[in-house]
């Protein structure tokens, strides 16, 4: 099925009055080596503007956590701003910050990610401070107390302050039942409450070591002396020696549609939808993002036209693919427009997932798939930023950083018949997770 | 056609060369040096105008195959009053219909190519491959010019906000930019508009039609052009597409800037069951783009909470207090009004301490210079920004957009790192003592009013909480009652939920002793003693010395007060006279009185009705609890010597004495102080001789 023959060049050119023009492609060139103690390094040159992009991602995220301790990984990315050995704490961001550079991270279910954006010349700052923060990161109580409470704001303001934030955390809950991504990276307060000093550096010595990582840099750098830099700042980190515990559950295939109503205090009902889907990369997960694509990709897509245009149920539509390093979700969602049954949204929605695995999408259609995939490609590489994370994504995820360049072949080469046969094989109702978050009475309407 | 030359600028401030060896020993106890500093091209743009009048920019740039179209048009902004919305869906059906497409088929085109389309009341943008550009600009200039605005769309798009405002009613962030607008601008800026149901159901197809005829003119338009595609071709392109555009006169709206507020206010919006509050410190500013201290007043932003994790809001309230995920300030610079914004999401225990640490740190910025290294710090920070900013070849074109749109200086960026990294620490201070307010400004909160509202009355200037709905309109105050309730019946349920209107009307004395510890540590003794009908005293005093006196009887009173004896005055007696009895509110036409039942306040966590009482005294409000009948609070207004204060009383903790029930709390609060009295001991029918009650 995936041969890498071009299909786009031949369909194209039986389309009438369409430009056929060749696939645009920005080439990524990129150097990369081990170190000695199992450290990865990307490195990608590109002199246009004098910044360079200095990132860390960790082979570390929520699935990785014990059950009892969810929450762990992201804490522990809020940690890793407090210091080292040679860094006070609140240092390090003055360090990043003064030097004219922004830094951030953040934490999914798969991985962790440190960056820095510096200028050029400071290149050397930053492979200190990631150096500093892999070697001998230091946390102490006050750090501990204060970013547990910073943590909590965090929950408060992104899941329980927000309208419809209990929508992701309560969908993987209900989504599984044995995998770790049954929990969502922000984890429980409760756990973190009562996780000790002892178990933080345990997780340390654990995750946050040269083999579990990879150094990626993009920008205006010069490859060879950048070599010689990285060796300098991180060969001599010792590699970690304990076995970096994966996951290896598999969650069981439901033969039942799980339905479930969530009472909050938001006014218009949510739809959640959530079918499973394969791992990223496997052969079957670009046809599942190409099915997204046709659902949910721009104004004229399936659910959009039909839902929110044609038969205006719904104030907005949509789905896509939640990917994940083993079995993740794909979302089919929608709130409802005010007086609109939930039920009557749905109904239109599974109409519309019943037709991908029943009809074949048009020529026409699959054009403007690979259109679509085509010009997300290239935006995908407009900042250094963007370039060094996708590279170590590429390298965590599969061991293939040139995928940068290449994956784009595996997404043009699905055709309609592998959309729907996709489409059959995980868009099934009895696999499905459906939730309708819902207003709960308030007492004034119990009053009535 | 103005061709500039490319601009060239180094990196300055703290970006000294100093050549970095790359030796193989490296020190790791100290943060290495940085190389020496690069080059930064600013690039380079054209500039031309059509003979309409239309201003094309375009910025060449082939790193990728992409190109963006940016029409942008400056027009002053409008003041839309009952339709409010309607300027904003006349920008946004543009693109749901022309003269010759449907949405269905403007929708295809797009996506076909994998474009973007925008577009809004001031302005369109579309963005595609380089080799869709005819495709796109097909579509793109169709909607720009022909948007036939299908009375269908418009229905749809009415509906659609309709909804949108419904599910708005529990997002913190929209209500809060509701609130902050019309706090701001109040109700006849275009900048204190905010959309409400109404205002969505007045708006007609030929208003969205009058604003495009009168408005998209290409003589106010400015068109920019960035990414892969020659001078030459954009030009013929724009030429082509919209040569033919008709310009029009449109006519200068002048908006002066509103008043900023005389004291600081506190401005509240309940969303009941909230955990946070969504915090903000606002004022307008007068500062417009390109004002010779716009550069100065952003570092001085940037050092109290512009962006930066350094900022001194993020270490506080963040870093060291840890109230917030983020804690950050903004200062905006606006042809017609500037607004400064200082903003975080707190949990609702500390909301209160947040503001004092706000309000601490933007007087700061006044009252104290900056340290010479914070000032480095953030000198170097916004110099990164500036450069970090140029990957994105919609800079270059941003800056020659500014630079034409405000009328500033040919090499305003050209020179903007020098004139940043001259700003002195003296500077930040001027501008702080210049531009920021700290005793004029809005305290806006949405939040859980029940937990958080009255930890914040002390901050507004009156010591009144204004309160507002998610709209940002002025909350009503108070529902209606519903019928078969009167002042009556809530009268008869309060003493019935006391033990009884016969059994408090059968008391023949009281004595209740407490205290009151008005400053810590100072511990006073409070004595009432009352023998119905004949007289009341109440004595507070400190190590047994009186501190203060008050007697009444029935037509006479006095107050004394460090020895100073002031006889009461009508007003003040006819007031005082209701202590002479157990249940005064059943003897209203005794004491003149009368009372008016008001309505139910719902906003309450537990919801309260409330009554009037009016007589010679005065008037003051009382609040019961709904469910339980019991007095909660009673509010009056009283003539001091900073002249009227309004006074509220609250009482809680009720508990049973043989059978009635009492408040063994009374807090009261004037002028933004409070003082409790903690009864701890309740005599009924007691000794008491009449002759205490004898005025001296």
């Amino acid at each position: 099925m995936k041969t890498m023959r071009n299909h786009f060049l031949l369909s194209a050119s039986t389309l009438a009055g369409l430009v056929a023009v060749q696939t645009a492609s920005a080439q990524v060139d990129f150097a990369e080596f081990d170190l000695k103690n199992g450290l990865h390094v990307i490195l990608h040159e590109d002199h246009s503007t004098p910044i360079v992009a200095v990132t860390v991602m960790y082979h570390v995220g929520s699935k990785n956590e014990n059950p009892e301790r969810t929450g762990m990984a992201h804490f522990f990315e809020h940690l890793l701003f407090e210091g080292s050995e040679h860094i006070a704490r609140g240092e390090f961001d003055g360090y990043v910050e003064g030097a004219g550079g922004v830094l951030n991270a953040n934490t999914t279910q798969d991985r962790t990610f440190y960056y820095e954006l510096l200028p050029s010349n400071q290149l050397e700052l930053g492979l200190w401070l990631e150096s500093e923060r892999m070697l001998h990161a230091r946390v102490d109580g006050t750090g501990i107390e204060t970013q547990r409470e910073v943590v909590k704001e965090e929950k408060r303001q992104r899941y329980d302050n927000q309208p419809y934030g209990q929508m992701m955390p309560t969908t993987f809950d209900r989504a599984y039942s044995e995998h770790p991504y049954r929990w969502t990276p922000i984890g429980s307060l409760e756990h973190l409450n009562a996780a000790s000093y002892e178990e933080f550096m345990d997780f340390y010595k654990t995750f946050y070591v040269p083999n579990n990582a990879v150094l990626s840099i993009a920008g205006d750098l010069d490859i060879k002396a950048t070599k010689k830099l990285i060796k300098a700042y991180f060969e001599d980190i010792p590699a970690g020696t304990r076995e970096i515990p994966r996951p290896t559950i598999e969650e069981p295939i439901r033969t039942e549609e799980l339905r479930d109503t969530i009472f909050g205090k938001d006014a218009l009902p949510m739809i959640v939808q959530a079918y499973p889907v394969p791992a990223q990369g496997t052969e079957d997960y670009y046809a599942v993002e190409m099915l997204n694509q046709v659902l949910s990709g721009g104004e004229s897509s399936r659910l959009n036209r039909r839902v929110v245009d044609e038969e205006q149920l719904a104030l907005f539509c949509g789905a896509f693919n939640f990917g994940l390093e083993d079995p993740g979700l794909t979302f089919a969602y929608a709130m409802a427009s005010m007086g609109v049954e939930p039920g009557a949204v749905e109904a239109a929605m599974n109409e519309e997932v019943e037709r991908m695995r029943v009809e074949l999408i048009s020529d026409l259609e699959l054009q403007k798939l690979k259109n679509q995939m085509e010009a997300q490609l290239i935006r995908s590489q407009r900042s250094m930023a963007s370039i060094a994370e996708s590279l170590a994504n590429y390298h965590v995820y599969f061991g293939d950083a040139n995928l940068i360049n290449t994956e784009i072949e595996r997404y043009l080469a699905v055709t309609p018949e592998d959309i729907r046969k996709a489409a059959q094989a995980y868009y099934a109702p009895e696999k499905r997770v459906t939730l309708y978050f819902l207003q709960a009475p308030t007492a004034e309407t119990t009053k009535q | 056609m103005n061709r500039l030359n490319t601009l060239r600028t180094l990196l300055l401030g703290g970006f000294l060369a100093v050549a970095a060896g790359l030796v193989a020993q490296i020190d790791r106890s100290k943060a290495p040096e940085p190389g020496p500093a690069p080059l930064i091209e600013l690039g380079s743009y054209d500039l031309t105008k059509l003979d309409n009048g239309l201003t094309l920019i375009v910025v060449e740039n082939h790193r990728l195959p992409l190109v963006s179209w940016n029409l942008t048009l400056d027009v002053d902004p409008i003041f839309e009053g009952r339709k409010a919305g309607y300027v904003d869906l006349a920008g946004s059906l543009m693109s749901t219909g022309t003269d010759s497409r449907t949405k269905a088929e403007i929708d295809e085109s797009i996506d076909f190519i994998g474009a973007r389309i925008g577009t809004s009341a001031t302005g369109a943008y579309a963005s595609s491959l380089s080799k869709h550009t005819d495709a796109l600009l097909d579509v793109f200039a169709d909607v720009i010019l022909n948007p036939s605005y299908p009375q269908e769309e418009l229905e749809k798009a009415r509906k659609q906000a309709l909804s949108g405002l419904q599910a708005g009613l529990t997002d913190p962030n929209s209500i809060s930019s509701n609130l902050r607008a019309k706090v701001l601008f109040g109700g006849k800026h275009p900048y204190g508009e905010v959309e409400t149901p109404e205002s969505i159901e007045a708006i007609a197809r030929e208003d969205l039609v009058n604003y495009h005829t009168t408005y998209f003119r290409p003589n106010v338009a400015y068109l920019v052009v960035v990414g892969d595609i020659t001078m030459q071709a954009a030009r013929a392109q724009v030429e082509e597409r919209f040569g033919a555009w008709e310009s029009a006169a449109i006519e200068d709206r002048y908006q002066p800037l509103p008043a900023r507020p005389e004291g600081n206010q506190v401005c509240f919006a309940d969303l009941p069951g909230a955990v946070q509050s969504v915090l903000q410190l606002t004022h307008v500013v007068d500062l417009k783009p390109g004002h010779p201290d716009a550069i100065a007043v952003s570092v001085m932003n940037s050092i109290l909470g512009g962006g930066a994790f350094s900022g001194r809001l993020m270490q506080n309230l963040r870093e060291d207090k840890a109230f917030t995920y983020g804690a950050r300030s903004s200062m905006s610079t606006d042809p017609v009004a500037g607004r400064f914004t200082a903003y975080a999401n707190v949990r609702n225990e500390v909301t209160d301490s947040a503001v004092v640490e706000f309000l601490y740190e933007i007087e700061r910025m006044s009252t104290e210079l900056v340290e010479a290294a914070d000032l480095q710090t953030t000198l170097n920070y916004m110099t990164g920004s500036f450069a970090r900013s140029l990957e994105q070849p919609e800079t270059i074109a941003r800056f020659a957009l500014n630079t034409a749109l405000y009328d500033l200086p040919e090499d305003y960026y050209a020179t903007y790192l020098a004139r940043l990294n001259a700003v002195t620490a003296e500077d930040v201070q001027r501008m702080a003592m210049t531009y920021l307010r700290p005793n004029n400004l809005y305290i806006t909160v949405v939040g859980n009013r029940a937990e958080v509202a009255s930890t914040l009355a002390r901050f507004d200037s009156d010591g009144e909480i204004t309160y507002y709905d998610a709209f940002g309109a002025e909350a009503k105050a108070l529902d209606a009652a519903p019928e078969g309730m009167t002042a009556k019946t809530i009268i008869d349920l309060y003493y019935a939920a006391r033990g009884g209107s016969e059994k408090l009307d059968g008391l023949k004395g009281i004595r209740m002793t407490g205290s009151m510890e008005p400053a810590p540590g100072m511990a006073f003794e409070v004595v009432r003693e009352t023998l119905f009908g004949q007289g009341t005293r109440q004595t507070v005093t400190m190590a047994g010395n009186e501190m203060m006196a008050e007697v009444v009887k029935p037509n006479a009173g006095m107050t004394r007060s460090q020895g100073q004896q002031v006889p009461m005055t009508e007003a003040e007696l006819a007031d005082a006279r209701q202590d002479l009895y157990a249940a005064y509110l059943l003897h209203l036409d005794e004491l003149g009185l009368t009372a008016t039942l008001e309505g139910i306040d719902g906003t309450k966590a537990a919801p309260e009705v409330v009554m009037t009482v009016e007589g010679a005294g005065g008037s003051k409000e009382l609040r019961f609890d709904l469910m339980s009948g019991l007095l909660v609070s009673e509010r009056a207004t009283r003539e001091g010597p900073m002249g009227s204060v309004p006074v509220t009383i609250t009482y809680t903790d009720y508990q049973a004495v043989k059978g009635i029930q009492f408040p063994m709390v009374m807090e009261q609060t004037a002028g933004g102080q409070s003082i409790s009295i903690h009864y701890n001991r309740i005599e009924l029918d007691p000794k008491l001789d009449a002759s205490a009650f004898e005025l001296d």
